[in-house]
């Protein structure tokens, strides 16, 4: 039987129908920042369903870690593209035209488009007030800045870098930045909602189903299980359909008109919907002469857009990658998570890892180059192992730095020369706290059905799971069904994102299949792993397991135009144990490719708050021929977690990219790193300069930055 | 909600096309391969109410050339017609053979599903900046045959195209033919991209010697191919060396004011102009061209081949 | 206006507003969903169909350009295809968005070239956008195909 993706007969969200359905079409501001004064739909006409601010004045709002969102702008938009209204009618086009008919009058207001400015004094407001949200997903303990654009502030306190520092043979610092991008999901965001009597159902491409019937209960004042959201599989997410982004519209919509309706985004829309965090890390890193990491000093200005989203939990995230997988005795990390009026940023395969350890890892071979150590030593000098504590202060367990950067620095021929080349060691952590559940229930034909909301994005969490399942029921995988995860049926799950699910289901799974013995008809089972970080000293469990690797790159420039190839990209992930090899395969080299873009091109482009880039043409993504000499391993140890391998492969190709092209000389600290900025850096190197960050906040103004942070903060 | 349904023209032959174009003049747009048109209707930057579509004149596909040897000035130029794909100059035995620098550059053009739409008439009429063919065709010395109820015209491409998606034909007139005239010696056609490798060019040069005469021709920097004969005439009275070919690159660099966009900075492309320029001149000294002229030495018919 | 084409082999007759793109007239009149609306500007692919044996992007192609052609989309392959068998051993998809255009693609190209490079498969690839990122095993699913393509157990059409 051929798998539906092959034959094209898979159905996506796009793809859902019902009778009488609506097709919507959203109106948005073109200014970055400014007042409604009036939104005048007298002129659309009657068969056509309009959704005004007025009529989502009075819903609740949200957000899913802070509750800054309302289902349109009520009063004022804060960014470019921001919906203000929406319609319904019976075709895409006839919705497209009556958004020509409704007029709305702007005034505009002074708008704020880097984070350094943004936390800068007499920079606008983006939001007057920073309600922490009582969704789930804020499972931290927030630290909103109320008067200002910081709508979090994560903090590490470890040790005392004071002291550390005044006892460094050796310190370096530098000021790191990274570029917004675009998903660039091949499937654009599709949700068709439609009521049954009080009762709201949502077909939608998500991948937090329990966390955004959390959020739509709030706006419609509903209890949770007044509402029903239903999973198809994505075309692809990598972090984009996360808790509430168009249903809430579609659902009001559908309320208004009495009947279903389905929003589809145009292409163009997906650049105003959710992107990745721009971010800027200073890093302060000192040292003894033998190499000995004694200090450390990360400062994260994460741009989260407009809305809050889970930027908060970017932020912190970036903030404890950015310490690196080391030994560091003192460690101080300030991470703002900061508004501006620019489209909301989210999660983005790596969830802040990417910035994180882009800064880091560079930072660590410029601190090898001052002192005279080989970047491949430095590292095996520092990074943990089993026992050692992290900068969280929690205790390291089944750690595998060492084994996979050896096996970098071994696939690119380290010891033969290291012209050209570029190592890189990462951490990346998983979702703590969550919770999954699961059921399985035995039908007569002697098959099964998993319950799970675990959502299938590509990434072959399904497949997976199935297989799973069927190891411990002692059956064929053909033998397991996993049906399109309804809330009406399957247990809660925090969400499928970070890379937890196969290893998260696959303990419930145990628990679940024990229970299904035991009852008979249906097993149901849960996992919870505990833990967090104190927001104000950084302290607790940051993970209850880590993601771990190494990333090695081989580069060659061509230093009359700063365009370089990249001749070999290699990356050791510990897998631990490999449940579905094809997938852990493809989502190995899919981790990887992503980071290839990040790293040489993609780049959201912005002039005064509107993006210039927002179509796949101006926007690059990587291509066939774009592939370079791609190698990797998945390693593995006997009676070992299952380890996700969603991610972890992305982050270390930019920084192994951006230290191959440091040992030539060629010193970038912005990404992308384009052919443009290299040769620019090739133009330092040839004048002898010091680094120097060509950018929008100067090093001074950065530097002044960090100061008040300083102060500020103790 | 009623909906002006747009009108939909398919003429047979290029006299009733051509009647039409008089009639309608600039109300009309005309329809080629569509991928252009298919773009910017695609995003609502264009909603065409009249469309003249030529995909059923048969007789502006056509590719003709002369098998002797072409290097003969006076002898016969290669004449496409307009509505030939890209596909087709591509895959065609007579341009692979005697004029495979065409078949080369063509065959860069976007991805396959646009060159099987795409045709030689509607990329010059489009008068894309970044697009490949028409700095080749330039280079080349290629003509347009535009021709309308009045009459025709040969317009040299180095005059077709006079801005950003501007072209100096007429509203009453269609193009229907390319000709490049004989007596190519040697050509090269470099595509620098700066980012992805399915990515519109950062810099284009096409360098072409006919009949002795050097054209370098710059594209997708600028809103027009650029071109500079009195830089270019260096090379017309020297023998051509790795100097002078930085040389010419240097005052090319130095002659152009290039755009600023996704793909780099106005500074950035005159850096690179330079480079390109310089290389594609030393590719003219190597004796690996790209797809350059070899000399085919092939005697023989003169042939038509229908597309 | 009307328009009369042949899709997977069946005769069609559709009405539909000459500035329409025969992608909408696929996906709405025809049900052909494996044509996915993704990019708008006839980039990524993954509205590919053939039209008259070539990858067309249907996103961009006006309807009435489709006036008494033949089209064939991955609904017509009948499921059992070379390359779609090819994709499936080798694992080459994700998502599967962009995988019919993709399979479509290396079918049009193994037609005019049953031996191609690997440099010739990227460079064809290159249309073809996978954010998934299955490259690599794609294009192995091609080399795979092209052997099925050279031994001449490939179906011709």
């Amino acid at each position: 039987m051929s798998d539906p993706r092959v034959t094209g007969a898979i159905r996506y969200a796009q793809d859902v129908e019902f009778e009488g359905m609506l097709h919507a079409r959203i109106l948005r501001s073109p200014y970055p920042h400014a007042r409604v004064l009036r939104v005048d739909t007298s002129a659309v006409s009657d068969d056509v369903v309009v959704l005004a601010p007025e009529d989502v004045r009075d819903v609740g709002h949200y957000g899913c870690q802070i509750k800054d969102q309302t289902v349109l702008a009520i009063d004022c938009v804060r960014f470019a593209g921001d919906p203000v209204a929406a319609v319904a009618a019976p075709t895409r086009r006839e919705a497209e035209e009556a958004l020509n008919l409704i007029d709305v009058e702007y005034e505009e207001l002074p708008a704020v488009y880097d984070a350094v400015e943004a936390v800068s004094e007499g920079a606008p407001l983006v939001h007057e007030h920073h309600p922490i949200s009582d969704n789930d997903a804020a499972y931290f303990g927030m630290r909103p800045q109320q008067g200002t654009n910081i709508c979090h502030r994560f903090r590490i306190r470890h040790g005392d870098v004071q002291e550390g520092f005044a006892n460094a043979d050796v310190i370096v610092e530098e000021t790191f930045r990274t570029a917004g991008a675009q998903h660039a999901h091949m499937e654009p965001h599709a949700s068709v909602a439609l009521w049954k009597g009080d009762r709201l159902e949502i077909w939608t491409g998500t991948q937090t189903p329990f966390n955004l019937r959390m959020d739509l209960a709030g706006i419609f004042g509903l209890l949770e299980d007044r509402i029903r959201i239903v999973c198809p599989p994505m075309g692809g997410a990598f972090g984009a359909k996360t808790f509430v982004r168009y249903e809430a519209i579609v659902a009001c919509l559908a309320r208004k008109a009495g009947r279903p309706v389905k929003n589809v985004l145009d292409r163009n829309e997906e650049w105003l919907t959710l992107n990745r965090h721009p971010a800027i890390l200073h890093i302060k890193l000192g040292a003894r002469a033998d190499g000995i990491l004694v200090a450390k000093h990360v400062e994260c200005w994460v741009d989260t857009g407009a809305y809050a989203d889970c930027g908060p939990g970017v932020a912190q995230k970036m903030g404890y990658a950015a310490v690196g997988p080391y030994r560091i005795p003192h460690v101080r990390v300030d991470s703002n998570c900061i508004y501006t009026n620019l489209p909301p940023n989210g999660a983005f395969r790596g969830y802040g890892a990417m910035q994180a350890v882009w800064a880091s890892e560079r930072a660590m071979d410029i601190l090898a180059r001052r002192l005279y150590i080989d970047p491949l030593e430095l590292r095996l000098k520092n990074v943990l192992v089993d026992g050692d504590r992290f900068c969280t202060g929690e205790v390291m367990h089944d750690v595998h730095f060492i084994e996979c950067l050896k096996a970098a620095a071994e696939k690119i021929g380290w010891t033969e020369h290291r012209h050209g080349k570029g190592l890189c060691v990462l951490m990346k952590g998983m979702q703590t706290p969550s919770r999954a559940s699961i059921a399985i229930a035995a039908n007569e034909d002697g098959t099964y059905d998993v319950h799970c909301a675990t959502a299938e994005m590509g990434q072959g969490a399904w497949h997976s799971i199935r297989l799973l399942a069927a190891e411990l029921l002692g059956v064929e995988p053909e033998c397991v069904h996993f049906p399109v995860p309804d809330t009406d049926i399957v247990p809660y799950d925090t969400r499928t994102t970070s890379s937890r699910s196969t290893y998260m289901m696959g303990r419930a799974l145990v628990e679940a299949v024990r229970d299904l013995k035991k009852r008979g008809e249906i097993g149901y089972g849960e996992c919870v792993n505990t833990g967090g970080l104190d927001p104000d000293t950084g302290q607790g469990i940051a993970s209850s397991h880590w993601h771990q690797g190494a990333g090695a790159a081989e580069v060659r420039v061509d230093e009359e135009t700063g365009k370089f190839e990249v001749v070999k990209l290699y990356t050791s992930i510990y897998a631990g144990r490999v449940v579905n090899r094809p997938g852990a395969e493809l989502q190995n080299e899919g981790s990887m490719m992503m980071g290839l873009g990040t790293a040489l091109f993609e780049e959201m482009a912005f002039a005064d708050g509107q993006v210039m880039n927002a179509n796949l043409s101006d926007y690059n993504i990587p291509a066939a021929a774009d592939l370079p000499d791609l190698t990797y391993d998945l390693v593995e140890q006997e009676r070992a977690e299952i380890h996700g391998l969603g991610e972890t492969a992305l982050p270390p190709v930019p920084a192994a990219i951006g230290n191959a092209l440091h040992s030539l000389g060629i010193h970038v600290t912005e990404l992308p790193m384009s052919a443009e900025r290299v040769l620019h850096a090739i133009d330092r190197r040839n004048a002898g300069a010091q680094s120097l960050t060509p950018e929008t906040n100067t090093d001074e103004e950065v530097a002044a930055q960090s100061e008040q942070m300083e102060k500020g903060s103790d | 909600m009623a909906r002006n349904v747009p009108e939909w023209l398919a003429p047979t032959t290029l006299e009733e096309a051509l009647d039409l174009r008089a009639r309608y003049g600039d109300e009309v747009t005309v329809v080629a391969g569509g991928t252009f048109i298919g773009i910017l209707m695609s995003q609502r930057i264009m909603m065409p109410t009249v469309f003249l579509a030529l995909r059923n004149i048969r007789e502006l596909a056509f590719i003709v050339g002369n098998l002797f040897d072409r290097t003969t000035a006076g002898g016969l130029p290669l004449r496409i017609g307009a509505m030939t794909t890209h596909r087709a100059v591509e895959r065609s035995a007579i341009i692979r053979q005697h004029w495979p620098i065409l078949a080369y550059t063509f065959s860069l053009v976007a991805s396959p599903r646009v060159r099987n739409q795409a045709t030689v008439g509607g990329v010059l009429a489009d008068a894309d900046h970044a697009s490949d063919p028409p700095a080749l065709l330039h280079a080349l010395d290629a003509r347009a045959i535009a021709r309308s109820v009045g009459g025709q015209r040969e317009i040299p491409v180095e005059e077709l195209i006079t801005g950003y998606y501007e072209t100096s034909l007429r509203p009453n007139e269609l193009l229907v033919e390319v000709r490049i005239p004989p007596g190519v010696e040697r050509a090269v056609y470099r595509k620098f991209r700066s980012r992805s490798s399915e990515d519109r060019p950062c810099v284009a040069v096409a360098a072409v010697q006919t009949n002795g005469k050097l054209r370098v021709v710059v594209g997708a920097v600028a809103e027009r191919p650029q071109y500079f004969p009195d830089i270019c005439s260096l090379a017309n009275s020297q023998q051509l060396s790795r100097e002078l070919a930085a040389e010419i690159g240097c005052r090319y660099a130095e002659s152009i004011h290039p755009i600023s966009d996704a793909r780099g900075s106005a500074e950035y492309r005159r850096r690179v102009i330079a480079v390109e320029v310089r290389r594609a001149l030393e590719d003219f000294l190597s004796d690996r061209l790209s797809e350059a002229n070899r000399e085919s030495g092939v005697g023989g018919l003169y042939t038509v081949e229908e597309d | 206006m009307q328009i009369h084409f042949k899709v997977n082999g069946v005769p069609a007759e559709v009405e539909a507003s000459p500035d329409e793109m025969l992608l909408e007239v696929l996906r709405r009149d025809l049900v052909l969903r494996s044509v996915r609306a993704t990019c708008g500007v006839g980039i990524c692919g993954a509205c590919t169909a053939l039209v008259n044996g070539e990858p067309i992007s249907t996103c961009i192609f006006l309807a009435p350009l489709a006036e008494g052609c033949e089209i064939i989309t991955a609904e017509g392959l009948g499921g059992d295809h070379p390359v779609q068998r090819a994709f499936e051993e080798e694992y080459a998809f994700q998502c599967g968005y962009c995988t019919p255009g993709m399979i479509l693609t290396i079918i049009a190209l193994l037609e005019e070239n049953p031996s191609p490079s690997d440099e010739e498969i990227k460079v064809t690839l290159g249309g073809n956008l996978c954010r998934c990122g299955c490259y690599l095993k794609i294009i192995n699913a091609a080399k795979r195909a092209a052997a099925a393509y050279s031994s001449g157990t490939a179906p011709t059409r």
